[in-house]
This record gives structure tokens, sequence and C-alpha cells, in this order.
């Protein structure tokens, strides 16, 4: 288990280990006189060698938890006690565990609910974020304030008028009801407006009207221009947008335990959720495999795309 | 909604909407014909749209009116498909067309259901208690359909015409019916009836089934049931059947349920159960009925209730704000010790701090509670103790935050290394030359700087974290369980998760009613620090312009 303990500190991290080692050197001849090379090297490990050491305490904290995951998926104990963090051997057993669920049905189940619930919540937002931006109305002013509220609002705090919604529903409409995923997606949308419609209305707003202008000159009615203008500029906006709508889509748990019985209809939340608390000691290898087959694909998207985020979150975005 | 300077809505008539608009076409050698077409597409799109929730609505409509929904669910639909045709058909109203797809949702998914959860608060529906009156008493009067001990019997005969099954009964005076269970008895002397031998072979193109047969399908044969005007008939084997009779039933003009059977009368009570007259039998199913402030009384005078919901609530703004801050104090601390350009990688250093954040919560949170096992958790393993980590209150509460805090602190790093980067260099020379030191700057410069650019951020982050369910109720459940509580309770749940747990986990089955009372008194405490934040927040100022 040590081998856990050793320090994942990136190669530049060794020089501030010598940085270390002089310092100590120099504490025990405090009495000599300090040699220029020793005085050079304390003087750069002060400025700059100790930002050495808080990023690799950073990044340890960090990473340690995905590591430990990816280790545990290739670790032939499926079982939680006596892991190795270097599997021996490597083995893939805990795969074929999980495969006997119906894991990549959840992972489907995931990807069309978030993926649906991103394009349509985005494209509800860039409507409304439109009109707010290009238009002045009675009661524009009352409504974005709304919005603003609404946000502060989850959506599942309603968790319980949920439930007995989607029971009335699937009693009429039993593809849109409980246990659907388009009744997950439904519900999703209901939340589309909010603080992303300001966020997106304020990129609007950065797209010069004369475009527009010159454009309905031309005849270019306002859906043209909508579709054809606006839209296509603004992007930027409309990808972070989106990914920050599938991610939230994605690490919703409330509404999809509550929502989904059936384990057909599962999303990796529930489902591997469910699968875990049955047995936390002995399926916790194949639950990391599971984690490790969810998580990648999510993190290399966010890898790609971490410029856009970055900039969406500044504005106030916030991961649900 | 009418609009002020809306530009004209040209969709219907964009091929006419003047001269300066050809002259440009002539200008860009687009053939004016083509514009003419855009507009005759973009009319056929928006029929289409329009005819398209049309038939959903009629759809719906129809669907629902033969299933005997209520009346308001109808008229809601109707009222809605009616808006949604006066607003896309006409030329007015051109915000409202961009408006109305989100706002439907919102309507439907989110301002309803929180209208509705202030209903369920003022009710006692929980398990037992889901019905409405009428259903509870079809429900009850269904389940006291019953075998009486002198019930008369009938020969029987199983028929079938493919799948559809009947029944040749004969009753105790020789009388001969054909039962089918959608329509009842009738007398064979009125069917066209085959005989062979004397035996009844085929009636109305039901066939014999042979014994052989029968005993394939006596499944089928024993759930079915012929509705006759006392009761129904059922098989109670392959050649008798026997007559079942309702036993109560509900007399609306004095709103009691009398039992024919026993003689027992029971009146509906105000909490909803129809109860004998002597008060010592209950009926189930119960119905839901409104009862006040009940449920708020509960939370706040029965000790085994609001002993907890004080804990949770105190942990729960302990928990919202130690998040903040300490995401806040840590991302900080690291933007500020990465932002210097004499340390190396910092690229590399921010792509691998964006992986926790990046990860789905529900999925890490799962891994910390493996991590933080007691007995096998790598945690204790490797530091070689046994901590508690998630059993003992107070290390379990240390272990929620310390989560949170790994989920958290990467959003705050990056958006701390954008504010930074967004303060000019030249405050700072002007600081130094003033001769302000190291922890000056930070505190005289840095900080307020930075408080002002990140505050929505911070407000946004300490309403997210006081209901973030998922590293709670993934973590440790709530738990460990706060002794003495007449609810689910735990000594990390927040608002969110007990109101969750109250609902959907109670021992005696689900509680919304109560679970709805915290909801409520949540909505009531998010909005009031929705209103007092207001003013940090910025794009508010943005509202006027």
């Amino acid at each position: 288990m040590s081998d856990a303990t050793r320090d994942p500190r990136p190669s530049a991290g060794a020089a501030s280990m010598s940085a270390g080692a002089a310092l100590a050197d120099a504490d025990t001849h405090r009495s000599a006189p300090p040699r220029p090379a020793l005085q050079r090297a304390m003087r750069w490990f002060r400025q700059v060698g100790w930002r050495y050491l808080v990023v690799a305490v950073a990044l340890f904290f960090a990473l340690f938890p995905a590591v430990w995951v990816a280790s545990a998926a290739f670790n032939p104990t499926g079982s939680i006690a006596g892991q190795q963090l270097i599997p021996d051997p490597v083995s893939t057993v805990n795969f074929d565990v999980l495969f006997a669920t119906p894991f990549w049905r959840w992972f489907a189940n995931s990807m069309i609910v978030a993926g649906v619930t991103a394009i349509g919540s985005t494209f509800l937002c860039a409507l409304a974020a439109y009109v707010y931006s290009r238009m002045r109305f009675t009661g524009r002013r009352v409504s974005m304030l709304g919005l603003l509220i609404l946000q502060m609002l989850p959506q599942f705090l309603a968790i319980i008028a949920l439930y007995l919604l989607m029971i009335s529903i699937a009693r009429y409409f039993p593809t849109i009801g409980l246990n659907s995923l388009a009744g997950l997606i439904a519900i999703y949308l209901g939340g589309a407006l909010g603080l992303n419609t300001w966020l997106m209305k304020g990129f609007f707003d950065t797209v010069p009207r004369d475009l527009d202008e010159s454009a309905k000159v031309d005849g270019a009615s306002h859906v043209q221009v909508f579709f054809t203008m606006v839209l296509p500029l603004a992007a930027p906006i409309l990808a972070v947008v989106t990914l920050l709508s599938f991610i939230v889509a994605i690490n919703d748990f409330i509404v999809q335990s509550v929502l989904l019985t059936d384990e057909q209809q599962f999303t990796l939340a529930v489902g591997l959720f469910r699968f875990i608390a049955e047995d936390y000691g002995a399926r916790w290898g194949p639950f990391a495999a599971g984690a490790l087959l969810a998580g990648a694909p999510i993190v290399v998207l966010f890898l790609f795309l971490q410029r856009y985020i970055a900039s969406g979150l500044i504005q106030g975005a916030v991961k649900g | 909604m009418s609009t002020t300077t809306s530009p004209p809505d040209t969709e219907l008539h964009g091929s006419a909407s003047g001269g300066t608009g050809v002259d440009a076409r002539l200008r860009t050698g687009e053939h004016p014909l083509s514009r003419v077409a855009d507009s005759l597409s973009g009319l056929l799109v928006k029929l289409v749209l329009v005819a398209a929730f049309n038939a959903l609505g009629i759809f719906m409509l129809v669907r629902m009116a033969s299933l005997d929904a209520p009346w308001y669910g109808l008229v809601m639909t109707l009222v809605t498909t009616i808006a949604l045709n006066v607003i896309y058909l006409g030329k007015r109203n051109l915000p409202l067309k961009y408006l109305i797809p989100g706002t439907l949702f919102l309507l439907v998914f989110q301002a309803w259901p929180f209208v509705y959860t202030f209903f369920i608060a003022f009710t006692n529906y929980s398990t037992g208690q889901i019905l409405t009156q009428d259903q509870a008493i079809e429900r009850i009067e269904q389940l006291s359909v019953t075998t009486l001990p002198d019930a008369p019997r009938f020969d029987a005969v199983p028929f079938a015409d493919g799948d559809d099954l009947a029944l040749l009964l004969s009753d105790q005076q020789g009388q001969e019916f054909l039962g089918v269970p959608d329509d009842g008895l009738v007398p064979l002397q009125e069917l066209e009836v085959v005989r062979d031998a004397d035996q009844v072979v085929e009636v109305e193109g039901y066939e014999r089934l042979s014994l052989g047969a029968a005993q394939d399908r006596i499944d089928e044969l024993t759930e079915m049931r012929v509705p006759i005007e006392a009761g129904e008939v059922q098989l109670v084997s392959l050649t008798t059947a026997t007559l079942r009779e309702q036993t109560r039933f509900y007399d609306p003009e004095t709103d009691r349920l009398i039992d024919e059977a026993t003689g027992t009368t029971y009146v509906a009570s105000e909490r909803g159960r129809f109860v004998s007259e002597d008060g010592t039998e209950t009926l189930t199913p119960g119905w839901r009925v409104v009862v006040g402030w009940e449920n708020f009384a509960e939370v706040f005078t029965n000790e085994a209730i609001r002993g907890p919901f004080g804990r949770v609530l105190v942990w729960t703004y302990a928990f919202a704000f130690l998040s903040t801050f300490l995401t806040f104090a840590v991302g900080l601390g690291i933007a500020i010790t990465l932002n210097d350009a004499r340390v190396k990688g910092r690229k590399f250093y921010r792509l691998a701090m964006i992986i926790p954040y990046a990860l789905p919560t529900f999925m890490t949170a799962l891994i910390w509670r493996g991590m933080m096992n007691r007995s096998f958790g790598v945690l204790n393993d490797m530091l070689g103790v046994a901590v508690p980590w998630l059993n003992d209150p107070n290390w379990a509460r240390f272990s929620v935050v310390l989560v949170n805090l790994w989920f958290g602190f990467p959003y705050m790093f990056l958006i701390c290394t954008a504010a930074l980067q967004s303060i000019p260099d030249d405050v700072y020379e002007a600081a130094s030359i003033d001769g302000a030191g190291g922890w000056q700057r930070f505190h005289g410069i840095t900080l307020p700087l930075l408080l002002i650019a990140t505050a929505p951020v911070l407000v946004a982050t300490f309403a997210f974290n006081f209901n973030n369910f998922n590293v709670v109720y993934l973590l440790t459940g709530g738990n460990p369980p706060i002794v003495g509580a007449a609810t689910p309770a735990g000594h990390t749940d927040i608002l969110i998760s007990y109101t969750y747990r109250i609902a959907f986990e109670s021992g005696g089955g689900q509680n919304f009613g109560l679970g709805a009372t915290v909801a409520i008194l949540t909505f009531v405490l998010v909005a009031v620090m929705a209103v007092l934040s207001f003013r940090w927040i910025r794009p508010l100022e943005e509202i006027n312009e």
C-alpha cells in the first residue's frame, strides 16, 4: 500500500526536492557563511520553488481518486479490500462482471438523455435570448428577473410534485410519463431557461445589430436573421451552454432515481448507484471499471473544450 | 405583450417588403424570385409545425377524454392549443413566438411543480392516502367483491373463440347461459347453438374446449370474470363457477359505506379513511385530504421532527458556507501560486486540475465513499489508521466537506485564475512604488478586486451547495442517523436530502405531505437568500439598457 503514498510530483518538482535538501543542509551549517550557489537556490525556492510544492500537493489531491479508480478497475480482486495501486496481474475480470449488467444500455440512456437535453435546452435558450437581446417589449424586464429567481430555486426542490406529476402523466401518456427517458428530458427542458439565457443574451448583445439591420434591408425575415446570422456568429456560447447542459443532465441523480424504475430505463447515475449500493464490498472492482468507461469520454470532452468551458464558468455558470 | 420597437414581422410578406430590398438584391445579383421561394418555404414550414402541434393537441384531448381525465387537464390542453394557434398564426406577439417554447416547458415542469408542492404540503398525501376519495371508494368496493357462504353455484363448461374465452353456465334451476367477460350472461335460447348428441359444442362461434385444452389455459380461465347484476361469476374449478358479490356499497347522500354482509356502517373521517361507527375498524385504502397547517405544526412542535429539522437546517447553512469558503480559499491559493510566469508547465497543471470537475459527481462521490470505507477503504489503509470517516457524526461532516472541497476547488481555481489575469499589472507596480509588501498587495489590492469580480460566482456557489444533493446523499446517504428522529434524518443530511428521504424513504412508506412541507420551508429560505444576494449579481445592471 505504501506504493500509493509515492508522490506523483511532476519532473519539475525534482528541482524543488533538491532545493529542499539544500535548505536542510543550510540549517545544519548555519554558522558557516552562505555560499553564493546556496543563496541563489534559496532565493529561487522562496520565489518560485515552493510553488511547485503547492502544485504537487494540489495535483495529488485532485488526481488521486481518479488514479485509484483506474487501478481498481484492472485489479484482479473485485473486492474493495486488499487493493494495490499497481494491479498485479493486470486483469479485465471486473469488466466481464460489469458487462453482465445492462451497463451499455445505461450508458446509451445517459447519452441520449444528456444529448437531447443539451441540444434542446440550448435551442430553447437561444430563442429566448434572441428576443431579449434584439427586441424591447412589455414584460421583458420582469420576465428576465423572473428567470434569475427561478435559477436560484432548483427544479429538484419540487421533486415530490414532479414525481406525482409524472405518475398522472403516465396514466394518459405512458411514453412521456414515469419511467420514460422522454419524460426525463421534458423535465430537464423545463429548466432550460435561466442563468444560461442571460449568458447567451449577453453574447448575442455583442453581435453587432447592424448586421441584422442590413440583412433585414435585404428582405430577410427575423427567423432568417436568427438562424443564418445570429446563431452561427454565437457558436462559441452555444458550445458552452450545450456542454454545460449536457454535464448537468449527466450529473443529475435525484430526478433520475425517482423517475426511472425499470432497469432497462436506468441511466448511468441510477444504474451504477443501484449496482454498487447492493453490495459495496464485492462490486467495487466492476464499479470502478464502469466509472472508468463512463468518466473517460467526459473527461476527454472537457479537455478538448476546456477553453470554452473556462470562459463560460467565469460568467457564472455552475455545474449542477 | 406588445412590441414597441420590434422589427416588422416580415415572414409572411418578405417579398413585398419594399423597394430597397429589391435594389439590394439587384445589386447582389440575387434573383427576386428566390426571396419569394424563401418566404413560401418559410410559410410552409410554419404551417406544418402548427398543424403538427394541433394534431398533437387533438390527440391529447381525445386520449385524455377517453380515459376520464379531470376536466381541468382537458381545459388546460385546449387553452394551450388555442393560444399557440393564436400566437403563431397571428402577426403580432413576435417576442412571444420565441419565448413560448421554453416557457411552455418551464410552466409545466418547473412552475407547476412548485405550485403543486404548496398544495401537497397542506394535505396528508402519503402511503395509504394516495388516491382521491372517489378512487378510494371505487377501490374499496372492488376489494369487497367476495364469495359469500351461501353464494349460488353454476355448472360451467369453458368455451373459446380463438383468444376470447366464454363459459357455458347452468344454474341450479337448470337454466343455461353463455357468460362472456364483456357482455355478461345471455340466456342460451337467444343464441345460435350447435349441438352434437345433446352436448353443446358451439355457441355464437365459441367452441367447446376439451378438458386438456382448458387445463392449458387454466390461468386465463380463473382470472376471467363474467359481470352480472349482482356481482360477477368466476370459475372455481374447471367444471364449477360461483357468484362473487360486492358486499360494500357507498351511499353518496350520507357519505357512508355500508357492508351488506356484516351490516357494518363506515363513516368517512376527516383524516381520509372510512371508519366503522364504533371506531374499531378502518378500511384501506384511504384518500388524501387537506389537513391545513398540520404538517407545518408537526415540523415546529413535534420534538421528534423539530429536533432533527433544526440540526439539518443549521448543518445546511454550515455545509454551504464551509464548502464555498474552503473551495474559494484553496482555489484562490493555488491560482495565486501558479500566477507567476516563472513557473513552468502552467498549462498542463490547469488542464490536470480540471479533471475532478469534469468527472460526473455521482461517480466520484461513490468512489470517495469506497475510499473512505472504515474497514477496507484506501485512506485508512494508506495512512495506517482506523478513522470512522463516514460513521462518526463529526468525521462524517468533515468528510462531506472534504469531498466537496475536492469537487469544487478546481472550479474556483479556474475562476480565480481568470480574475487574477484581468487585474492590470500597473496597479501592482504603483503599489510597490508606494512600498507595499506582498501581504499588503494581496490584502489591499488582489483580494478586494477579486471579491468584486467573483461575488456572483460565490453567491451562485453558495446557493448550489445549499442544495448539493449528490455529494451528501451519495457519500453518506445523510448518515450517521440522528437518534430519536421520527423520520429518516442523519447528521450530514442537508434540507434537500432530508426532504427526499422523508418523501421516498420513510419507514412506513412515502410521506409526501411532510416532505413537501420541508421543501416549502427550503423554498422560502432560498428565496430570501436570492433576494438578499440580488445586488451582487452583476447581470442585473445590464437589464435596463
